[in-house]
């Protein structure tokens, strides 16, 4: 699959909800290669910002452009091929196997009747294989655990072909080894060259895993650079309020204690 | 308790689409053959493929055995199978679909109140006195006005949202249940309720091979149309924000099954009264025999849903010496149908 570079760029986006502003003023980017934690508390309007760039949201301001085209002016169709949403892992309401869930990812080339052609097939086994969950593959997606479903959706947006991938809160109630098994697959998938932002509650999985972190914070990015600059203890106590220290470990790491 | 099957041979266990469907396409004509064959003057279904022959000129017939066949066969039985046959694929596919496009495996085709509205229309035409046609349109007209209303409700009060259109279809099929309620009340009890009641049942006897044939062509087109949305219906029972963001114009397919599914139901309930439960159980046979994936789950349907409703209406004019109703055959054999589903699916639900 071609790997051309992709950024997806949000300019003064300002988002109003029932005469309340959500989002005022953004300006963010996400490019191949990257992984942006969105960090910020319950309300700050995370999801907001995720479906204003997803384009399943219009901004009352501002725009989101793909590769310099506004969202707006691409079809559905073509902005699934290049921007791919990873939802956080829910029960769907039939037993669709792993694999037909997978193979949705290629409805964005097939419209509604074609059929999976090899092309299609090959996209989706490579996808199953890139996640390691081919012994999951005829298994009902209903009767898997949060972090094998959320394997799966992964799955599906790079069955997609897009090269950026938006995720809302990807770990959020995996037990313990599976969030970090997720967290291993996504540095992979970003060394691999896909851009990937992901919104979180942990601080410490920003630290462990992102190459920069963005605080949402009354609407506003406050902040938006690499981990260790970004994640000061004042920062988290005046965002979270709660005390904390951050404290650099072995091998150049930083975790929060508190 | 028996002791739930491991999934992988569950899914294994389901026969392929390439048998599928040529099996259950099988299973309809014979259905077809023995429902034309059964009746007071029995046909065995070797004397129905000699009469067919003589009608596409492959062999000759005595011309009054021919006559006698070509009333029997043609004119008398041909109508009745041809409506169960179509009917009963209208119900199933637009209950598959509508299970799909709401997200809901205990949804039925009366979601949105067509067939509490065609039923109250058709119960009015009756009250006015009017002929079969203006029963027929008046029933046509209602189901359509009470999805509309649905459909309205929604927009009104929720921006057409999933739930709004559930709570809008409640409201509509309730009002419409009312009205119905009314129209009976004021009915002539000696003529007009029994003929409103009878009605209601559902029955086939009274359809004619002309009107069955002007309703297939927006009933095949509607059933052909849903067939072929299938895999924009897998995405779309994921979610909304997901459909979209695999590139699924959700609105048009959306408001699109719907509208196949009113004109399908408003139409059945015009023709042949309310006729229950295939909408709702058909689906689920069909799942267990192909799975949840909806490209085969709506063709599927299609062909059982055919095949059942022929052979309700085989038994509700064969059991006993008068014919039953056949909206009460489909509930009695809905009922054991889908206790034996259940046990089957529990699991997914729990």
């Amino acid at each position: 699959m071609s790997m051309e570079p992709g950024v997806l760029r949000a300019c003064g986006l300002r988002f109003e909800r029932a005469g309340r502003t959500v989002l005022d003023g953004i300006d963010l980017s996400l490019a191949s290669g990257d992984i942006l934690a969105l960090l910020g508390v319950n309300g700050a309007g995370k999801t907001t910002l995720l479906r204003c760039l997803l384009g399943l949201l219009r901004p009352c301001a501002g725009q989101v452009s793909l590769d310099g085209a506004p969202l707006a002016s691409l079809s559905r169709q073509r902005l699934a091929c290049r921007l791919a949403y990873v939802p956080q892992a829910h029960v769907a309401p039939f037993p669709f196997s792993v694999r037909e869930v997978v193979t949705l990812g290629r409805l964005p080339y097939q419209g509604p009747f074609g059929a999976a052609g090899a092309t299609d097939l090959d996209a989706v086994e490579s996808a199953i294989d890139q996640l390691g969950i081919g012994a999951l593959a005829e298994r009902p997606y209903t009767e898997l655990s949060g972090g094998e479903r959320q394997l799966t959706l992964i799955a599906r947006a790079l069955a997609q072909g897009a090269r950026l991938l938006i995720m809302d809160e990807p770990v959020s109630g995996l037990d313990f080894g599976h969030q970090i098994r997720l967290l291993r697959h996504l540095e992979r998938l970003a060394a691999d060259g896909y851009g990937i932002l992901k919104t979180t509650h942990h601080p410490d999985h920003a630290l462990a895993c992102a190459s920069r972190v963005a605080v949402l914070h009354q609407g506003r990015i406050e902040v938006d650079d690499v981990p260790d600059k970004v994640l000061t203890p004042e920062r988290i106590r005046r965002l979270y309020r709660v005390d904390v220290e951050v404290l650099r470990v072995s091998g150049g790491r930083s975790v929060v204690i508190y | 308790m028996s002791r739930p099957v491991s999934p992988c041979s569950a899914s294994k266990r389901r026969p392929a689409a390439s048998i599928l469907l040529p099996l259950l396409i099988l299973l309809v004509v014979v259905i077809t053959l023995v429902a034309l064959g059964t009746g007071r003057y029995p046909v065995s279904i070797l004397d129905i493929l000699r009469f067919s022959a003589g009608l596409i000129g492959w062999s000759q017939l005595e011309p009054a055995q021919f006559d006698l066949m070509y009333n029997l066969l043609v004119e008398i039985r041909l109508p009745r199978v041809l409506a169960a046959l179509l009917l009963g694929a209208a119900l199933a596919v637009s209950g598959a679909a509508f299970q799909g496009v709401f997200r809901n495996p205990l949804v039925s085709p009366n979601l949105l109140g067509v067939l509490s509205g065609s039923a109250f229309g058709a119960a009015l035409g009756m009250l006015l006195g009017g002929n079969w046609l203006l029963i027929q349109l008046v029933a046509f007209a209602c189901g359509l006005v009470a999805v509309g209303l649905a459909l309205a409700i929604a927009h009104a009060f929720g921006q057409g949202s999933l739930i709004m259109l559930v709570l809008g279809g409640i409201v509509s099929g309730a009002l419409f249940a009312a009205l119905l309620s009314t129209v009976k009340y004021v009915a002539d009890p000696y003529n007009e309720l029994p003929a409103i009641t009878l009605w209601l049942m559902g029955s086939l006897a009274s359809v004619e091979i002309r009107e069955v044939l002007w309703a297939a062509i927006p009933m095949g087109a509607a059933i052909v149309a849903l067939c072929a949305s299938g895999r924009w219906l897998d995405a779309l029972a994921m979610g909304d924000d997901e459909a979209r963001t695999l590139g699924v114009p959700v609105a048009l397919v959306r408001y699109g099954v719907i509208g196949c599914a009113t004109l399908l139901g408003a139409l059945t309930v015009s023709l042949a009264g309310m006729i229950g439960w295939v909408g709702l159980i058909v689906p689920h046979v069909a799942r267990l025999l192909c799975g949840p994936g909806h490209s085969r789950l709506l063709p599927v349907s299609t062909l059982l849903g055919a095949s059942f409703l022929l052979m309700a209406d085989l038994l509700a004019r064969s059991l006993a010496d008068s014919e039953i109703p056949i909206g009460i055959v489909t509930e009695l054999l809905g009922i054991p149908v889908f206790l034996l589903v259940l046990r089957r699916v529990r699991r997914g639900w729990n």
